[in-house]
């Protein structure tokens, strides 16, 4: 669902004609007290959270410093290598699928279809976005599975004929792909189809006009002129990636434990803060973790154009 | 000069064919993609809509996406809210709980901080402004294990304020309502109010907040769907099976079930398809705003900027 | 039984207010651009590399408390139970036997599969201060950690039922061993539900009709494995894709899986000839296919080999809960004989497969009725007569195997096969404070499903075991 909610922001640019200056004390100080509940909020579940975390990795149990020990010794421990090997090869995938097959949906349904028939795909392709979270790992667990499946025939035809074979561990990247597809997918092809929607009617024109095809208008035109946001859909889909838990942590519940219990990075910090009872060690995994979202945001805020905060 | 016509034309005739021919073929692969994409997003969520109709057993031998009898519905419906004294509906009660106050909080803070940051000038504005971006930015799960630290650094873990204050906190919210009021809100009107005499206070309730009722209907809608679905920061701070949104407890219901946890779970009715319904159920609420607010979803992921 | 000391822990301050807060006093600069965010974040990383670290990352914790505080007792309060569903009939009944005892019962996954729900749930109680269940049913393993205090300002979870709770008689009455698993520092932490000693259950009724001999050796049994393959293609001896199953046979071989030498020290070497000669008797009979790589418990085992188990080498309980439950096998089918013994060697071993525990909270605020509860699921005759498990306590034991409900679905007395097989339990395979269940099931039942050996998963196995021992804290060799 985050994904999908934060998209929408990025397309407007707000155009503020506001009057710079003199503007009247009383009015400023009323901003302060607009603005102040929300601060609180954002003090205390953005900004201090992740200081605390900072201060939590950089320390022991103690409360003693311990420079970058934390670190060195989360970075050794034998199950953070695996888990970010796992994390990256499911972004790989995950990426390379979620870029080239919501493009082409949605080129597709801007210019192959019907204005109706494709506002009601993209309504059915959205609605497996209700069932975000746990409920579409449930909903995976029954479809993955030969003896259940509507499509076991399929699974069979791939060479699975048991539960186990579909839980390999060389597939659970392909797994967790599908999951996510099913219920990102839908509103990545909305995003990009109103991006389509966004190109002027006389640069379709044109395009028409000199004879080119719907594939060469889309390679050539459609596509380029969506490249923004075809590069703030990647970012995004990798930054919400790189935080996997839900599906990784109800496939070890519901697999008999043939999944790795510390498949991705933050279930590692998981078991660190839970199971070893490690705060500081599991700060430390949150550290890499929040680092890499926090130079995601800001490559896509600073870089983009995509966002403007300053009045034009 | 007509031989060489004649072979023109044949040439454009064939032309005119092969593109036929390939429109034809493009078109044909094109019906071909949606159709398995049209598979893949909705059998799913029939099948899952159809099984609980049927009984564990039939679930395995009966062609899936058939349909069991309504009896059978009743049953897994009756062993569901029997399973631990009828748990179920304290797992729902307190995903309402949660995400509706947070909905309170998230509008009641974020709806004011988006007009100023839209509206007024202050020291400390774009600061504001693009940390809020950032944060929006930022996966929300990379903070839910350092809001858990601080959150036991105030001893705060396993009330229901764990849950409901940091979902409140909701950036996405603020960026919506600020740019909303700073695309489309008439400035002349909220200084025809000052001139008025209208405080800053009355600006906002009076003029301001009627005239963003969509925007506050796109905020909720979007905060209570992500709460509700939410299950990573529940599943940390509360210990209790008791405190447990729905989420949260659809997992436990999964680790009792026979089906996927055979050892634990002999002796229990709670099987595949009672592990359905309360998906379903679980689903239910998001499922019915997602059918009533189509249109209001597809604009606000788009916030204003296409032409529909 | 001596004085009820505050403990050492207090003299480490609790953790969490050493954490100070210079963050907190810290407002945001007034920079107004995103970007020196990042620099900001990316001085802070560059000041830190330049620091040299000055303490260490681990603090130790302090050694295990014998003693510990009781909370405020109140005698009509209601007491937490959480049981897995299997034995939350037990409990259910308990409760309409005695109405008066308020009872919140709650069903979670019993810690089965290496499950560590209970774990990390009492990590988290102990950081507010409530919600600790009252009575708990766990796994063996869960007594390790609660045991011990899971942070320094924490009292360890399981409280000590020697002391003043479970009179010594009734402790001496559970089967020789079978409270190992609960003793720690001297003390007992739990009362043990069941053992689960492992047998070898068999289909009298297949075996007489195609006129197999019960096989006394394992190399009577790999060549009877053998024989079947050939004259009943289709027929299992046994299946190994089950969460516990290297506890029916790797256990059962004496194999140094995990061997605890020494309270922290752990001896793991599977290229020992006693872990190396199941391994290559069990692929050669996976390779003949009377063998299953697929579990008996896992989804659809039931539907397309249920009928099909000759023999399965397993835990007592498979007798009600495996052919009866699952596989619906009628009576007068089922027997079994004692566990198997390898040529040549002078005694027999076996393995145990779970064999729960319950624990009582040492935060309970009524210890009298939490205890009650739990000598009564474990000891008394009313429950453990019809108890889904072979009961740990002596006395019930015999109550157990003298109801005919226990025995009559069987073709044969299965009395002399489990008390044997109670007394022939291993003990080398320690209980870790780590469970068997996370490296055999997420290491090495996919490489069996992707079609390799046993021998040749041997090595990645071990040092699966190994990694996740010295994560725990244990000093691991593997010679």
């Amino acid at each position: 669902m985050t994904t999908v909610e934060r998209v929408g922001a990025a397309g407007a640019v707000p155009a503020e004609q506001v009057r710079r200056r003199g503007v009247p004390r009383r009015r400023s100080l009323a901003g302060y007290a607009f603005v102040s509940g929300y601060t609180v909020l954002l003090m205390a579940f953005g900004v201090l959270p992740t200081l605390y975390a900072i201060d939590l990795a950089f320390t022991n149990a103690s409360g003693q410093f311990v420079g970058l020990g934390q670190f060195t010794k989360v970075v050794r421990d034998f199950r953070f290598g695996p888990s970010f090997m796992h994390i990256l090869l499911y972004l790989a995938m995950w990426l390379v699928l979620v870029v080239v097959l919501t493009v082409v949906v949605a080129v597709i349904l801007r210019s192959r279809v019907s204005a109706r028939t494709s506002g009601v795909f993209r309504f059915l392709f959205y609605i497996p976005g209700a069932l975000a979270g746990v409920a579409s790992v449930l909903v995976w667990l029954f479809m993955l599975d030969p003896a259940v499946s509507p499509v076991s025939w399929l699974l069979r035809a791939l060479g699975f004929s048991t539960f186990a074979q579909v839980l390999a561990p060389q597939n659970l990247p392909a797994i967790f792909v599908l999951i996510a597809f099913w219920t990102g997918a839908g509103g990545w092809i909305v995003v990009m189809y109103g991006a389509l929607n966004n190109i002027s009617d006389e640069v379709m024109e044109a395009a028409r006009v000199d004879g080119a095809s719907p594939w060469k208008t889309a390679w050539y035109i459609q596509i380029p002129m969506i490249r923004k946001w075809i590069v703030y859909m990647a970012i995004l889909a990798f930054a919400a990636g790189t935080q996997l838990f839900v599906e990784p942590q109800l496939l070890q519940t519901a697999s008999l434990g043939r999944v790795d219990p510390t498949w991705s990075p933050n279930q590692l910090a998981y078991v660190f803060a839970f199971q070893h009872g490690d705060f500081n060690g599991a700060a430390a995994i949150s550290i890499f973790l929040l680092t890499l979202g926090l130079m995601c945001a800001g490559i896509l805020v600073t870089r983009s154009g995509l966002f403007k905060v300053e009045e034009q | 000069m007509s031989a060489l016509s004649s072979s023109s034309d044949r040439l454009a005739r064939r032309a005119a064919m092969r593109s036929r021919s390939s429109r034809l073929a493009s078109g044909l692969v094109v019906v071909l993609f949606l159709a398995v994409l049209l598979i893949f997003f909705v059998l799913p969520a029939i099948w899952l809509l159809l099984a609980p109709t049927k009984t564990a057993g039939q679930l395995v031998s009966q062609f899936p996406l058939s349909f069991g009898s309504f009896a059978n519905l009743g049953r897994a419906w009756s062993h569901l809210a029997s399973f631990q004294g009828g748990v179920l509906f304290l797992w729902l009660r307190n995903s309402v709980v949660y995400s509706a106050g947070s909905l309170v909080l998230t509008l009641a803070t974020s709806v004011p901080a988006g007009y100023a940051l839209a509206l007024t000038r202050f020291r400390g504005r774009k600061l504001l402004l693009s940390v809020t971006l950032i944060v929006m930015i930022m996966p929300n799960a990379s903070l839910v294990l350092p809001i858990f630290l601080e959150l036991n650094r105030f001893g705060l873990i396993g009330t229901i304020w764990s849950v409901i204050l940091p979902f409140s906190f909701y950036p996405f919210g603020v960026y919506l309502v600020y740019i909303y009021f700073a695309t489309s809100m008439p400035r002349d009107i909220l200084s025809a109010a000052r001139i008025d005499g209208a405080n800053e206070w009355q600006v906002f309730r009076r003029i301001a907040l009627p005239l963003a009722r969509p925007v506050i209907g796109l905020v909720a809608f979007f905060s209570f769907v992500g709460n509700w679905n939410n299950f990573f920061l529940p599943y940390l701070v509360l210990p209790s099976s008791n405190e447990f949104p729905i989420q949260v407890g659809l997992n436990q219901l999964l680790s009792s079930t026979p089906s996927f946890n055979p050892v634990a779970g002999a002796g229990l009715d709670i099987t595949s398809p009672e592990l359905a319904l309360a998906i379903v159920i679980a689903i239910l609420p998001v499922l019915v705003m997602f059918l009533f607010s189509q249109r209001a979803l597809v604009s606000g992921m788009l916030a204003g900027s296409t032409k529909e | 039984m001596t004085g009820r000391f505050p403990g050492t822990s207090n003299s480490y301050p609790p953790k969490i207010q050493d954490t100070k807060g210079p963050m907190m006093s810290r407002s945001p600069s007034a920079r107004s651009r995103p970007r020196s965010v990042l620099k900001l974040a990316a001085a802070t990383i560059g000041a830190a590399l330049a620091l040299t670290a000055c303490a260490s990352t681990s603090t130790k914790t302090t050694s295990a408390q014998s003693d510990f505080k009781q909370a405020a007792q109140d005698t009509s309060s209601a007491i937490t139970v959480w049981a897995d569903s299997t034995r939350l009939p037990s409990v259910q009944a308990y409760q309409k036997a005695h109405p008066d005892v308020k009872m919140n019962i709650v069903t979670y996954d019993g810690s089965a599969d290496g499950s560590t729900y209970l774990q990390t749930k009492v990590q988290l109680f102990d950081r507010t201060n409530k919600g600790w269940p009252d009575v708990v049913f766990g796994s063996p393993t869960d007594v390790t950690w609660a045991s011990e205090p899971t942070s320094p300002s924490a009292q360890a979870y399981a409280a000590p039922l020697d002391q003043g709770l479970v009179p010594q008689t009734t402790l001496s009455n559970f089967a020789k061993g079978s409270l190992t698993p609960c003793q720690f520092n001297g003390h007992t932490y739990c009362l043990r539900n069941d053992i689960a000693q492992v047998v070898l259950w068999y289909n009298k009724a297949l075996m007489d009709k195609w006129g197999y001999q019960v096989p006394t050796t394992w190399q009577e049994y790999q060549a009877l494995g053998q024989k079947v393959a050939k004259e009943h293609p289709g027929y299992l001896v046994g299946a190994v894709g089950d969460t516990n199953s290297q506890e029916s046979y790797f256990w059962s071989s004496q194999c140094p899986a995990q061997e605890l030498t020494g309270n922290t020290t752990l001896r793991v070497n599977l290229s020992s000839p006693n872990c190396t000669r199941m391994a290559s008797l069990l692929d050669s009979l996976i390779s003949a296919k009377s063998v299953s790589t697929q579990g008996f418990f896992s989804q659809g085992f039931t539907k397309s080999y249920g009928s099909k188990v000759l023999m399965a080498y397993g835990p007592s309980w498979y007798g009600q809960y495996l052919f009866n439950a699952a596989f619906k096998t009628p009576a007068g089918q089922i027997a079994a004989a004692p566990p198997l013994k390898w040529d040549g060697e002078s005694s027999t071993y076996t393995g145990n497969v779970g064999g729960g525990v319950w624990m009582v909270s040492s935060h309970s605020k009524n210890l009298s009725a939490a205890t009650a509860l739990t000598e009564w699921l474990t000891t008394s005759d009313a429950n453990l007569k019809s108890a889904p498990t072979y009961p740990a306590y002596v006395p019930g034991a015999k109550t157990w195997l003298d109801n005919p409900a226990n025995k009559d679905y069987f073709a044969a007395p299965i009395s002399d096969a489990f008390q044997q097989a109670a007394n022939d339990v291993w003990t080398g395979w320690g209980n870790t404070k780590f469970s068997d269940a996370t490296a055999w099931s997420s290491v090495v039942l996919p490489a069996l499903s992707a079609g390799k050996t046993l021998t040749s998963t041997l090595p990645a196995w071990q040092s699966a075991i190994v990694n996740e021992a010295k994560s725990v804290g244990y000093t691991v060799t593997t010679q």
